[in-house]
């Protein structure tokens, strides 16, 4: 019974280009190609001017508290990307920036926020701690895998509960993983000062593990292997989203589950893969920061990680393979950030003002093209 | 408020323009609702505004009442230019819109309801002294509704009359009806247009939107009509004959003219057969109780049925998305009742669902994804390819000559016809191979021009004579009539009539509509 107000609202074109339609040829020919990369084109040219707003804007930052900005850039260069042992470092904070970011992307796709990406990492690093313990000892070719797998079903577990209560209930997902983010991490809390703590260090950290569960070493400096089980798994995500058909269909559930529905897609079953998967891949990313980098469960585990992979994800326009060279960049800005403070003298709170310049200028190119929108009206349209 | 009014009703002449609104235009996007349009109105008079879906009548209204800004045009009241740019601004001008969708507050009274509106000051509230004034208007105009109860309590007949004493109660002079019968039992209509000629006695200016003619031939007194945005004519409603004014509503090329029923033979083979089907308990929605419906290979069968009797429902029924309580479905041999909608397409049921945009497409997924998604189900390759998808789509963009940039632009862009096209031809894709295929077609041409309009009838007809069977729901009596081989009347979740092509009643259908049936 709509009008044509509400019709015409609906419909940006409207019907009047019907009557187009009775030319010998319907299909207005474009080569698809063509349409994709100038897609692609207007991306890059969307970065490349978010970068240079916020170099503009830290600049003037940096002037402001007396600081070089010429020399504090090369100095962000040089401590990320300046030696391998730098770029190992990069690396390393790269790894469960990408996991977590992938996660939550992969969530979106289906039209779900993952925000418990802190809680699932901890749910993973106990696992696999537990692990780690249980297996003392044992050779390292049966530890490492064991205990890894530990922190990927440690996540899942995490997250099972609010796809349960979505599927079965409709609670909000959103609610759930943040609550059960402070779960998580008193359950931390409560491992890493009671049964597991290190009598020696006096802080919130446990025992460490054996050497047997810690993840082998790659390049130098610290770097581990991690960003190698990362990379395949995210590539396998985005195969998985774009060439099957079970990810066609999770996707379809994202872009319209009530069409979804009439196509035969359970949305039960979607919401429950996808939040449960989402963990599974955050839990990874904690055993990799367990066995990988502190060697123990710690309270400081994840500096925000979840947070800032929502934000990754976003900006990666909800695609795990966008999430790679976001979540590189926010690794390089951090590691290279964190070192002004030590060579340059700035603040800490500097630093943060610092890589909040780049995410607001990178958000704000977003909006203008109306990115970042898409994918919160996606999520409010439901 | 408006009893002052009517205590100088007669005073008014009945000539006296009220409302006069001259080269109105609206877009939207890239379709423009209304086309310079003129429309005018005395005081004292009941005047309806004609057209079919779409016409523009509610836009025109909207304009009138502060709704909508028009992008030209002026608005005169009695012979004043206005400026309207908010429903403040009409209320103020003593112009008021009961919506088809009420206004109400469903946790208040009937009677808080009307204060909320009567009540000009800001910081206080003296219901009591608005109570013996409400009372008096309810019962000037024939409303008999128990003030004190809550608005949720009320049937929908009287949830419309505190509706109209609100309006009113805010002092309107000029009272606009949107489509005010679509909910009412033909008794209820009857009380309701016995009010509204008291209003006209009393002075008001009465605009009734409306698409059903015959009703309101009765209550007029001056008809304009509109048609795609344009006004084709006002006229005395003493002088205007049916036919006369349905043609000025469709035009000489209405898109009845494309619809005729398949000449098949309709098979002895059963392809959808429901049995004593009720939906489990529901809420926010029509139950269905006792549904028992045939449908024949190469049969066009149509349910008709005023809008919110239960069709969405039945849909959602047939397809698997809603429970069944009791009773069974049956695809051709198979029993399907206990099925998920995937099997329900593997078996052979296409929908074309009543929300095209809602329902159908991924809005903004390419162009080959929402034609895939359903038909999917039914393809043999197990995996996902999207370089064959997309081939598919191409194809079928160029056999349907549907208007896209190609296969994968984003399905958004399409307007509304073509996106249509895109869901029928999917629809095809999964039932049109005839067999035990069946379709489920909800109000498929609703909105649509006549061209697109006509592609759909001729692939539903080409569908039956492929040998599937279409169930055909639709509000559109007229579409119906031309078409099916057999008509159900859905009245509250029942089928309360049934009809042969040999044997169709419009009375009879119609009244069964209204739960006035035999």
């Amino acid at each position: 019974m709509t009008e044509l107000d509400a019709s015409g609202a609906l419909t940006p074109r409207g019907d009047a280009d019907v009557e187009a339609a009775s030319g010998p040829d319907g299909a207005l020919g474009a080569p698809p190609g063509a349409a994709r990369r100038q897609t692609v084109w207007a991306d890059v040219r969307i970065y490349l001017g978010a970068v240079v707003v916020a170099l503009v804007v830290n600049a003037v930052l940096l002037l402001a508290i007396g600081a070089d900005p010429l020399v504090a850039y090369r100095q962000i260069l040089s401590s990320s990307l300046g030696s391998v042992a730098a770029l190992a470092q990069t690396l390393n904070r790269m790894t469960p920036l990408l996991l977590g970011s992938a996660a939550v992307a992969f969530a979106m796709r289906a039209g779900y926020v993952n925000l418990g990406v802190d809680g699932q990492i901890y749910g993973g690093a106990i696992l696999a701690t537990g692990t780690a313990f249980a297996l003392y000892g044992l050779p390292a070719a049966v530890v490492l895998p064991a205990v890894l797998v530990a922190a990927i079903l440690g996540g899942g577990t995490v997250a099972l509960l609010p796809a349960v209560l979505r599927a079965r209930r409709g609670v909000n997902e959103l609610f759930t993983t943040v609550m059960l983010n402070f779960v998580a991490f008193y359950a931390a809390d409560y491992l890493s000062t009671g049964p597991w703590t290190d009598p020696v260090a006096g802080e919130a950290i446990s025992v460490p593990i054996g050497a047997e569960a810690r993840l082998p070493g790659f390049l130098t400096g610290g770097g581990h292997i991690g960003i190698l089980l990362a990379l395949p798994l995210v590539v396998a995500m985005a195969w998985w989203l774009r060439r099957t058909r079970a990810g066609f269909e999770f996707r379809a559930v994202g872009g319209n589950p009530r069409a979804a529905q009439f196509g035969g897609v359970s949305l039960v079953a979607t919401g429950v893969v996808a939040l449960v998967v989402s963990g599974l891949v955050a839990g990874l990313a904690g055993g990799i920061e367990v066995t990988g980098v502190h060697r123990r469960l710690i309270l400081g585990l994840t500096p925000n990680f979840g947070y800032m992979a929502v934000l990754i994800a976003v900006l990666a326009r909800r695609s795990p393979l966008g999430a790679i060279p976001a979540a590189f960049g926010f690794a390089v800005l951090i590691v290279g950030s964190d070192s002004l403070q030590r060579s340059v003298g700035l603040p800490a709170s500097a630093v943060f003002l610092f890589q909040a310049v780049v995410v607001l200028a990178v958000l704000y190119f977003e909006v203008r093209r109306g990115g970042v929108l898409a994918a919160v009206r996606g999520r409010v349209g439901r | 408020m408006a009893e002052a009014a009517s205590a100088r009703g007669v005073a008014v002449r009945a000539s006296d323009v009220a409302v006069e609104m001259a080269g109105v235009s609206k877009r939207f996007g890239s379709v423009q609702a209304l086309h310079a349009v003129d429309f005018s109105c005395r005081a004292g008079e009941v005047h309806a505004l004609l057209g079919e879906n779409g016409a523009g009548k509610t836009s025109l209204m909207n304009v009138l009442a502060g709704l909508y800004r028009a992008d030209a045009g002026t608005i005169r009241l009695h012979g004043r230019v206005v400026e309207m740019r908010s429903p403040r601004d009409a209320i103020a001008h003593d112009i008021g819109m009961v919506h088809q969708h009420f206004e109400l507050v469903q946790a208040f009274s009937a009677f808080e309801n009307i204060v909320l509106g009567a009540e000009k000051r800001v910081w206080s509230m003296d219901a009591d002294r608005h109570r013996g004034a409400i009372a008096k208007l309810a019962r000037r105009y024939g409303f008999d509704v128990d003030l004190d109860r809550h608005v949720r309590d009320l049937e929908i007949g009287d949830q419309q009359k505190v509706e109209i004493l609100r309006i009113l109660a805010t002092g309107a002079r000029v009272l606009i009806l949107d489509e005010p019968t679509t909910h009412l039992t033909p008794i209820e209509v009857e009380r309701l247009f016995g009010s509204v000629r008291e209003f006209a006695r009393s002075g008001l200016t009465v605009i009734l939107i409306a698409h059903k003619l015959r009703e309101i031939l009765a209550v007029a007194d001056r008809l304009t009509v509109l048609r795609r945005g344009r006004l084709v004519g006002t006229l005395d409603a003493a002088d205007a004959d049916e036919p006369g004014v349905v043609e000025m509503m469709i035009g000489e090329r209405g898109a009845l003219g494309t619809a005729s029923c398949p000449r098949t033979v309709v098979g002895p083979g059963t392809v959808l057969a429901v049995r004593g089907a009720a939906s489990a308990e529901d809420q926010r929605a029509v139950d269905l109780a006792d549904v028992d419906l045939t449908v024949r290979s190469g049969e066009l069968v149509g349910v008709a049925g005023v809008a919110g009797n239960g069709q969405k429902e039945l849909v959602e029924l047939l397809c698997g998305l809603r429970p069944l309580a009791a009773g069974s479905i049956l695809l051709g041999e198979r029993d399907v009742s206990r099925c998920s909608v995937r099997e329900r397409i593997r078996a052979g049921l296409a929908t074309l669902p009543g929300d095209r945009i809602r329902e159908g497409i991924l809005p903004g997924a390419p162009l080959f994804e929402s034609y895939a998604l359903g038909l999917h189900q039914v393809w043999d390759h197990s995996g996902w390819r999207p370089g064959t998808v997309r081939d598919e789509a191409q194809s079928m963009i160029g056999r349907f000559r549907v208007v896209a940039p190609g296969a994968d632009a984003p399905t958004a862009v399409l307007s509304g016809g073509n996106i249509q096209k895109v869901l029928v031809a999917r629809a095809l894709a999964i039932a049109g191979q005839g067999g035990d295929s069946v379709l489920v077609a909800m109000n498929p041409t609703s909105g649509l021009d006549v061209g697109a309009a006509a592609f759909v009838h001729g692939q539903l007809g080409a569908m039956c004579m492929r040998g599937a069977g279409v169930l055909l729901i639709s509000e559109d009596l007229e579409e119906l009539l031309a078409m099916c081989h057999r008509i159900l009347v859905l009245y509250r979740g029942q089928i309360v009539g049934s009809y042969e092509r040999e044997a169709f009643d419009r009375y009879a259908i119609g009244a069964g509509m209204v739960g006035s049936g035999d």
